[in-house]
């Protein structure tokens, strides 16, 4: 048997990543009862999963396609366009808070076993990540109802949804470390999210920002992925957004840089932080 | 050496006693940034307290260890560090083998989960795959006593039924080490009873115990060795047969 060191010292990013597989079953565990715990003592149960980014459609199709009358140039249906936007936005705008106080929610079982923390903020994102793709499929459903075919740029569909999940899990493990240190992160997520729709081309496709603010608005990572989206999805939409693409990836992975870093760095102080 | 499980070397523990130093509000974090003071956790605040100072132990295996000690000596605090809840100051800990630990009462249940749930996922962080347990669980709700509750959220359990079924999980998970804090005090005499048989048990099977416990009594039974924590650090440690009980006794 080997022999396993206790010490005050971080763990290396590889020994670390090596523990968050072994315990990978607790993960499972958490992500299945995160489902239960969200659709218990509801009348629908599961079909929730289908209904809230159902309703999501149609809420934005009528607010943007009907009441702001953005209607376009472009040939692919509107509804396609907005939703291929507002998906992402949606699991992004529910992964992040979730994946930030997961850290803080799970004090009483963190004060009590050990396993690698950064599972917990992993789970949450992954709870939110089985709506996303279940809106995904829905949102197969209302190509066929436009009878609209996606081109062969959808090879590249899966590239910028993973895109999106690391987003989703390296903003989720920094801010939960944050959280844990200062709490007032809480109560300025909600409020930065709220100025996040505004400045992601959710509700609307990014040709609309003008041309000197375009690199400014690319700094946002959301950008990216959602143009990426859009091209793959629609047949290419407007071209291949290479710039925002381009920012999008070097976004997400300095964000990810940090919060490994600051995460190896906590994750054996949380309690004594806490 | 050959046989030594758990090797507890020069561990300290510090904490700071004021929080002028910490940060706990961003406004004062910045503050702090803001005035070019020092704004490190680290920094030494001048009231610091040693819950552990250089302590050094060996469990060999198949021992059971009690630490002994009034409240606030630091057993609890040696416990957490070796069930890697929190880190130490300084020195490390060398372990072989999976620990399971029962710290305080309730080891991590989930509130909202029923009794069944929490078994699968107490099992899962405890490092026990999923398809074991459901070979263990008969053996587990049996043991615990608690199968009319199984299907309740533990919420609603009473503070006796949390610690049946958390010590019913550690001790079928398989761990090569276990760790108890004050565990048995609170379950009733009948459970106590079957506690102490099954870790009589366990220890015939060279399964390595380390607990804190105030009834001197299990300790009699139980424990092979002493360790006696004074403030902080190690007073005394010995075979459990030698006089350090009543010295600790006397005192």
């Amino acid at each position: 048997m080997r022999w396993r060191l206790i010490d005050g010292h971080p763990p290396g990013l590889l020994e670390y990543c090596r523990e968050l597989h072994q315990y990978r079953e607790v993960a499972y565990v958490l992500i299945r009862r995160d489902l239960i715990i969200r659709f218990r003592q509801t009348y629908f149960g599961l079909a929730w999963l289908l209904f809230k980014p159902l309703m999501l459609m149609a809420v934005m199709s009528f607010a943007f396609g009907f009441l702001a009358g953005f209607d376009s140039s472009h040939s692919t249906p509107y509804p396609l366009i907005i939703f291929c936007g507002v998906i992402p936005w949606y699991f992004f705008s529910n992964a992040v808070p979730d994946g930030m106080n997961s850290l803080l929610g799970h004090m009483h079982i963190i004060q009590k076993t050990y396993f690698p923390r950064a599972i917990l903020p992993i789970a949450a994102v992954a709870v939110d990540a089985i709506e996303f793709i279940v809106a995904w499929l829905l949102f197969a459903l209302g190509c066929l109802w436009f009878g609209y075919l996606p081109g062969w740029q959808i090879v590249c569909f899966p590239l910028f949804f993973l895109q999106l999940i690391v987003l989703c899990v390296v903003v989720g493990l920094l801010l939960s470390v944050i959280n844990v240190r200062f709490r007032d992160i809480r109560n300025l997520v909600p409020f930065l999210l709220t100025i996040g729709f505004f400045v992601t081309p959710a509700g609307y496709t990014s040709m609309r920002i003008p041309n000197q603010w375009q690199l400014l608005y690319a700094l946002n990572p959301l950008v990216g992925i959602i143009e990426g989206l859009r091209w793959s999805l629609l047949n290419g939409l407007d071209g291949f957004p290479l710039i925002s693409v381009g920012f999008s990836i070097a976004t997400t992975l300095a964000i990810g840089l940090i919060a490994m870093r600051q995460f190896l760095a906590t994750d054996k102080d949380l309690v004594d932080l806490a | 050496m050959s046989n030594v499980v758990i090797d507890i070397n020069n561990v300290c523990k510090r904490y700071a006693l004021s929080h002028q130093h910490r940060p706990d509000s961003l406004k004062t974090w910045l503050k702090s940034l803001v005035k070019g003071a020092a704004s490190d956790v680290d920094t030494p605040s001048e009231e610091e307290f040693w819950a552990l100072k250089n302590v050094s132990l060996q469990v060999r295996q198949g021992e059971c260890l009690a630490l002994i000690g009034k409240n606030g000596s630091g057993k609890s605090t040696l416990l957490k560090i070796l069930s890697r809840i929190i880190p130490p100051t300084s020195g490390h800990i060398r372990v072989r083998g999976r620990i399971a630990s029962l710290l305080e009462v309730g080891t991590g249940f989930h509130p909202e989960l029923t009794g069944r749930e929490n078994v699968f996922l107490n099992g899962a962080m405890l490092g026990c795959p999923e398809q074991e347990m459901r070979r263990r669980f008969d053996a587990i709700v049996d043991f615990s006593g608690v199968e009319r509750f199984m299907d309740t959220p533990v919420k609603h359990y009473s503070s006796g039924m949390y610690v049946r079924l958390a010590y019913a999980i550690a001790a079928h998970v398989n761990a090569d080490i276990m760790i108890l804090d004050e565990v048995l005090s609170v379950g009733d005499a009948e459970f106590q009873r079957k506690c102490l048989g099954h870790m009589q048990k366990q220890r015939s099977e060279h399964r390595t115990f380390v607990l804190v416990s105030h009834n001197m009594e299990s300790i009699k039974r139980l424990a092979t060795h002493v360790a006696w924590l004074r403030e902080g650090q190690l007073c005394e440690a010995g075979p459990a047969d030698s006089d350090i009980l009543q010295r600790y006794a006397a005192c």
